[in-house]
C-alpha cells in the first residue's frame, strides 16, 4: 500500500533493518514479553502502542541492549541487525549503541555545553580526526536536528539552558552525531507542550529519510499521526503489527480495536 | 418536589460564614502557636548556650592574643660573652644561657636606676622581671651577629609570667602578697617602668608562631609546632583518605553488584562511621606504633589514624553525592554508547564533585578538632622543636592544636588558662572557616535538575 | 459480539444520540414515502399538503445530523469502526434527505394529477412501486442499527425489483401517450413520479452500501446488478 507522505517525500525503500523473532523477556520471574516478533524496515517510523506496562519501552531497550544494565533482566531470542545478531557474545554493546542510537523520555542533555554534548558520541567513538572535522559532525548533526540556527551562536552555553522543546531536539542532534542506523525513541514527546510536539513530530518525519526509526508513545494519535507501521502490544505480546492506515481505520484483531477506539485501558 | 421532602430527604447543609470561626480552627491555631513557642524557646535555649561558651572562652582567651615586652639597653660586655675574643660564634656557643642572666638583670638594674626609679629591691629582684625565656634569646641573637658584642643594644624582651599577668589584670596587689613566684614591690617597679614607656604590652605574633614553653613560663608558650603537626596531618588525611574514599565509594555505587556482600560491606561502613575516636586510637597504636613501628608523637601516625576516622565521612558523602546524579544522565550516556567507566568518569564524577568536596572538607573539619585518638598515639608531649619540612617531618615528634589545648589545661600556672582558651579561639576560627567554605562551595555549586 | 462501551462515556452517548437521530430521520421519511403513495391513490389533496410540509422536518434533522456528526469529529478523534459510524452518518443523512424530497416532489405532482381525470390503473402499480421502495428502506434502517450486512445486501438486491417495474411502468407510459395525446399531461407526472420512486430505490441501496462499510470496513464491489434498461431502449411503435 503507498502512503502518499512517501510518495511525496520521494522515499519508498522498503529493505528490513532489524528482525525480531521469539523474543522473550524476563525480569526475575516475571515474564515480561512473550515470544514477539517484529520487523523493522528502513527509512521508515515505526510505532509500538499500548497501555501501561504493556512492554513496549521493555521491548524497545532490547533493540539496543540498554536492558543489559538491569541485572535481573534476561533476553532470549533472536534480534538481528542487518542480519547480524546482536546479542551474539562477540557484539560489544559499546559499539552496537553507536548504531542504534537512543532519545529518551525526559530531555537530558549533559550540563555542558550544546557543543560538547553532540561532540561527545563522536569523540568517545573515535569518528573525527581533527577539530575541524568534529565541527563539522556538530554542524551537521544540530542542523538534521533542525536546532542549527537557534544555537549557532550560542555553542559554548550550557545545553540545559535550552527551552524543553529545544533540549530535547539537542538530544535528537546527540544520538544521530554518531551516525547511526536506526533510532529509537522513547515517548520523546511525552515531556512537552504541543507546539514544540509538533515540532519534534515534523523533525522524525524528516530524519525519516536518513534512518530508520523506531518510536513508542503513549498518544495513539501521535502513532498515527508519525508512523507508517504500528505495532499493538498488550500484557507483554504483540498483538498486531501492520500499515498504520490499516491498524487505524480497520484493525484486524479486536484487542487492537478495543484499544484504539478507547474501550479499554 | 414537595413528595421528595415529605418522604425525609435531608434538608440541605446550613451554610456556614467564613467570617466565623469555628471552635475546631480555634483549638488548631492555639495549638500551632504553642508549638511555635516551643519551637522558639528551644532555639533560644541553644543560642544562649552558644553564646555563654563564646563569651567565656573569648574573654579568657582574647587577652592571649597580647603581651607585654620591656624594652631596655643592654650592654654586651665583651669580657662575659667572648672571653677567647675572636668573635667566633663556636666559642662563643660555650657561654651557656646562664651565663647570660645576670648581663640582662644588670642591665635592667642600670636602667632603673638611670631613670631614677626607686625601689628597695635587690638585684636579683629587679632581673626577676624578666622571663626566663629572654636569655635564650638575646643569647640566640648575639650567636647569630657576633659583631654585636662590645656594642650597647635595644633589646626587646618578654617579661616574666605573673607581670604579664599584672599588666592584665589576673594578678594583682593582694595576690602578689601570696604569690611566692612575685611581689607585690615587683609590680610596683614594674609600673613604674610601664610609665617609663620601657614596658608595653603589644599584640603577640609569638602566640601562633612559638613552640610550646615549659610549665614556668606560660608567657613564652605558644602555638607553632602545633599549629605545623595539625596542618601535616591534614595533609595526610587529605592525600589519603580522599582518593582511597572516593575510589571505593564510586566502585561500591556503580560496579558492586547488588548482593548481600554488598549490603554486609555497606552496613558495615556506616557503623565506622559511628564507632567513638578513641577505639581508633588505640587501634593506631597496636597497629602502626607497636606493630608497624612508626615514632610516637609523630604526624605520619596521627595523620593514618585520623585518615581511618575520617574514611566513612567520606564514603558516606561521596555515594550521597554519586546517588543525588540522576539515573537519566547515566542512560543518556550509555545510550550514545559509553561504557560505564566512560560514563561514571566523565559524567558521573564531575556532576558529583561539589558533595564529594563538601564531604571532604567537613571530615576535615572534624579531624582536625579530634583529641583522644592523638592523646593514645602519644602526641600528648611537650615538644619544643618544629618538625622539619615535609616527608622527613612527618616522622619528627609534634603536636597538635587540640592536644595542645589538652596539655595546657594541665598545667598549674594559671596563666596557661588564659592560654588554652587563646588556642581554643584559634581552633574554632580555623573550623568555623573551613565549615564556611564548605556551606559557600556547596551553595555555589548545587544544581537544580 | 459484546463489547464493552467506551471508557469515556460521553463519547458512548454522543454516538448513540447520533444514531437515534438517524432513526428518527428514517422513520419520518418512511411515513412520507407512504403518505404521498396514499395521497396519490386516494386522491387527497390534505394528505398531500401534508406530506410537503413535513420535508421541512426532515431537512432539519439532517441539518442537526451534519452538526453533531462535525463535532464528534472534532471533539472525539474517532478511529476504525467509531469513525466509520461518523462517516457513515453523513452519507446516509444525505441519502435520506434526497428520498425526503422525492417524497415531497411525489406529493405535489399528485396535487396536480388529483385535478385531472384518473387513468386506469396507473396509480395501483405506482402505489406497489412506492410500496417496495418504503419496505426496502424500513429493511435497511433495521440493517443499519442492528449491524446487518447481510440483510443490507439483501435489500441490495431488490433494488433489481424496484428497477424491472421502473421500466415496465415506463413502457406502459408510452403506450398511453401515443393512444391518446390528451394523456401526455398527465402521464408525464406520473412518468416523474415513477422516475423519482426508482431514484428512492437507488438512494436506499446507497444506504445498504453504506451498513456494509461500516461492518466489514470495506465498501461492496460495484457490480451490482441494475436492470433499469430504459436509457438502452429505443423508442418502439405500436
Amino acid at each position: 500500500m503507498n502512503d502518499m507522505r512517501a510518495v511525496e517525500r520521494d522515499v519508498d525503500i522498503h529493505e528490513l533493518k532489524m528482525q525480531a523473532r521469539g523474543v522473550d523477556v524476563f525480569y526475575g520471574d516475571n515474564h515480561a514479553i512473550k515470544s514477539v516478533d517484529v520487523d523493522i524496515e528502513d527509512k521508515t517510523v515505526t510505532a509500538f502502542i499500548g497501555p501501561s506496562g504493556c512492554g513496549k519501552s521493555t521491548f524497545l531497550r532490547c533493540l539496543n541492549r540498554m536492558n543489559d544494565t538491569i541485572d535481573i533482566c534476561r533476553v532470549t531470542g533472536d534480534i538481528t541487525l542487518d542480519t547480524e545478531n546482536i546479542y551474539d557474545p562477540k557484539v560489544d554493546p559499546v559499539q552496537l549503541r553507536a548504531k542504534v542510537g537512543m532519545v529518551f523520555q525526559k530531555p537530558n542533555p549533559f550540563p555542558k555545553s550544546i557543543y560538547d554534548n553532540v561532540a561527545y558520541g563522536p569523540r568517545i567513538h573515535g569518528l573525527s580526526r581533527n577539530k575541524a572535522e568534529l565541527d563539522e559532525i556538530v554542524e551537521r548533526s544540530l542542523r538534521r536536528a533542525a536546532l542549527w540556527n537557534e544555537s549557532k551562536d550560542r555553542l559554548g552555553e550550557p545545553g540545559t539552558g535550552l527551552s524543553g522543546g529545544q533540549q530535547q531536539r539537542l538530544c535528537i542532534a546527540r544520538a544521530v552525531a554518531t551516525n547511526p542506523e536506526v533510532l529509537l525513541m522513547d515517548e520523546p514527546c511525552s515531556a512537552l507542550d504541543p507546539i514544540a510536539t509538533a515540532q519534534i513530530e515534523e523533525l522524525i518525519d524528516e530524519l525519516r529519510s536518513q534512518y530508520s526509526v523506531v518510536i513508542v508513545t503513549h498518544s495513539m494519535q501521535q502513532a498515527a499521526r508519525v508512523s507508517q507501521k504500528t505495532a499493538f502490544f498488550h500484557l507483554g505480546e504483540l498483538v498486531e503489527f501492520g500499515e498504520t492506515k490499516h491498524i487505524f481505520t480497520n484493525p484486524d484483531d479486536p484487542r487492537t480495536e478495543s484499544y484504539i477506539t478507547g474501550r479499554i485501558g | 418536589m414537595t413528595d421528595a421532602t415529605a418522604a425525609g430527604v435531608p434538608d440541605a447543609p446550613r451554610k456556614s460564614s467564613l467570617y466565623a470561626a469555628d471552635a475546631r480552627t480555634t483549638r488548631r491555631n492555639k495549638a500551632e502557636k504553642r508549638f511555635r513557642a516551643y519551637g522558639l524557646s528551644a532555639v533560644s535555649l541553644g543560642l544562649l548556650a552558644l553564646v555563654l561558651l563564646l563569651i567565656s572562652i573569648l574573654s579568657n582567651g582574647l587577652s592571649s592574643f597580647r603581651q607585654t615586652y620591656i624594652t631596655i639597653p643592654v650592654t654586651l660586655s665583651a669580657e662575659r660573652l667572648d672571653p677567647a675574643g675572636n668573635r667566633d660564634a663556636a666559642e662563643m656557643a660555650r657561654v651557656t644561657t646562664f651565663g647570660y642572666v645576670p648581663l640582662l638583670g644588670q642591665s635592667l638594674v642600670d636602667y632603673v636606676a638611670a631613670a631614677g626609679i626607686e625601689t628597695e629591691l635587690g638585684a636579683q629582684e629587679i632581673g626577676g622581671l624578666i622571663s626566663g625565656e629572654a636569655p635564650a634569646q638575646v643569647r640566640a641573637r648575639v650567636l647569630a651577629n657576633p659583631g654585636l658584642i662590645g656594642q650597647t643594644i635595644q633589646v626587646d624582651m618578654l617579661v616574666g609570667g605573673r607581670i604579664d599577668g599584672f599588666f592584665k589584670g589576673r594578678v594583682s596587689m593582694d595576690s602578689a602578697g601570696r604569690d611566692s613566684n612575685v611581689s607585690p614591690e615587683q609590680l610596683l617597679l614594674a609600673q613604674a617602668l610601664a610609665d617609663e614607656g620601657a614596658i608595653v604590652t603589644r599584640f603577640n605574633w609569638r602566640f601562633i608562631t612559638a613552640p610550646d614553653a615549659s610549665d614556668t613560663r606560660p608567657e613564652a608558650a605558644g602555638l607553632g609546632v602545633a599549629i605545623i603537626g595539625s596542618l601535616y596531618m591534614m595533609m595526610i588525611v587529605l592525600v589519603l583518605a580522599l582518593p582511597i574514599g572516593v575510589a571505593s565509594s564510586i566502585y561500591l555505587e556503580e560496579f558492586a553488584p547488588k548482593n548481600r556482600i554488598t549490603d554486609i560491606i555497606e552496613v558495615n561502613i556506616s557503623n565506622l562511621a559511628a564507632v567513638p575516636s578513641i577505639v581508633f586510637g588505640i587501634l593506631g597504636l597496636a597497629i602502626f606504633i607497636n606493630f608497624a613501628g612508626l615514632p610516637q608523637s609523630a604526624p605520619i601516625v596521627g595523620g593514618l589514624v585520623l585518615t581511618l576516622m575520617t574514611l566513612p565521612t567520606i564514603i558516606i558523602a561521596t555515594r550521597a553525592s554519586l546517588r543525588a546524579v540522576p539515573p537519566s544522565i547515566r542512560s543518556a550516556a550509555l545510550g550514545l554508547g559509553a561504557s560505564k567507566m566512560q560514563s561514571v568518569f566523565h559524567h558521573v564524577l564531575p556532576l558529583a564533585a561539589p558533595g564529594i568536596l563538601t564531604g571532604t572538607i567537613i571530615g576535615l573539619a572534624q579531624a582536625l578538632g579530634e583529641t583522644a585518638p592523638l592523646l593514645l598515639i602519644g602526641m600528648v608531649a611537650f615538644v619544643r622543636d618544629y618538625p622539619s619540612a615535609p616527608l622527613e617531618g612527618f616522622f619528627d615528634p609534634a603536636s597538635a592544636l587540640p592536644v595542645q589545648v589538652y596539655n595546657w589545661t594541665q598545667r598549674s600556672d594559671p596563666a596557661f588558662v588564659e592560654r588554652a582558651s587563646g588556642a581554643i579561639i584559634v581552633l574554632l576560627v580555623f573550623l568555623i572557616f573551613m565549615n564556611a567554605m564548605a556551606v559557600l562551595l556547596r551553595r555555589r555549586f548545587e544544581r537544580r535538575w | 459480539m459484546a463489547r464493552s462501551g467506551h471508557i469515556v462515556s460521553g463519547f458512548d452517548r454522543d454516538l448513540e444520540s447520533i444514531q437515534a437521530l438517524i432513526m428518527r430521520m428514517g422513520g419520518l421519511v418512511e411515513e412520507s414515502i407512504l403518505k404521498a403513495a396514499t395521497a396519490l391513490e386516494t386522491r387527497d389533496e390534505d394528505l398531500a399538503a401534508e406530506v410537503r410540509a413535513g420535508d421541512k422536518a426532515i431537512d432539519a434533522l439532517e441539518e442537526q445530523l451534519n452538526e453533531e456528526a462535525a463535532r464528534i469529529l472534532a471533539l472525539r478523534a474517532p478511529t476504525a469502526r467509531d469513525l466509520r459510524i461518523v462517516l457513515s452518518v453523513f452519507r446516509v443523512s444525505a441519502n435520506l434527505e434526497r428520498i425526503g424530497d422525492y417524497s415531497k416532489n411525489i406529493a405535489k405532482r399528485s396535487s396536480v394529477i388529483i385535478q385531472a381525470p384518473p387513468i386506469n390503473g396507473t396509480s395501483a402499480s405506482l402505489r406497489r412501486m412506492a410500496r417496495a421502495v418504503e419496505l426496502m428502506l424500513k429493511d435497511v434502517l433495521d440493517a443499519y442499527i442492528q449491524r446487518d450486512a447481510d440483510l443490507a445486501a439483501d435489500v441490495r438486491a431488490r433494488d433489481q425489483e424496484g428497477d424491472q417495474m421502473y421500466s415496465a411502468l415506463f413502457r406502459e407510459y408510452l403506450t398511453f401517450m401515443m393512444e391518446d395525446p390528451r394523456n401526455i399531461t398527465t402521464t408525464m407526472h406520473l412518468h416523474f413520479m415513477a422516475k423519482n420512486i426508482e431514484r428512492m430505490g437507488d438512494h436506499v441501496t446507497s444506504i445498504a452500501e453504506q451498513v456494509i462499510y461500516l461492518v466489514t470496513g470495506e465498501m461492496p464491489d460495484d457490480d451490482r446488478p441494475k436492470q433499469d434498461r430504459t436509457p438502452y431502449e429505443q423508442g418502439t411503435g405500436g
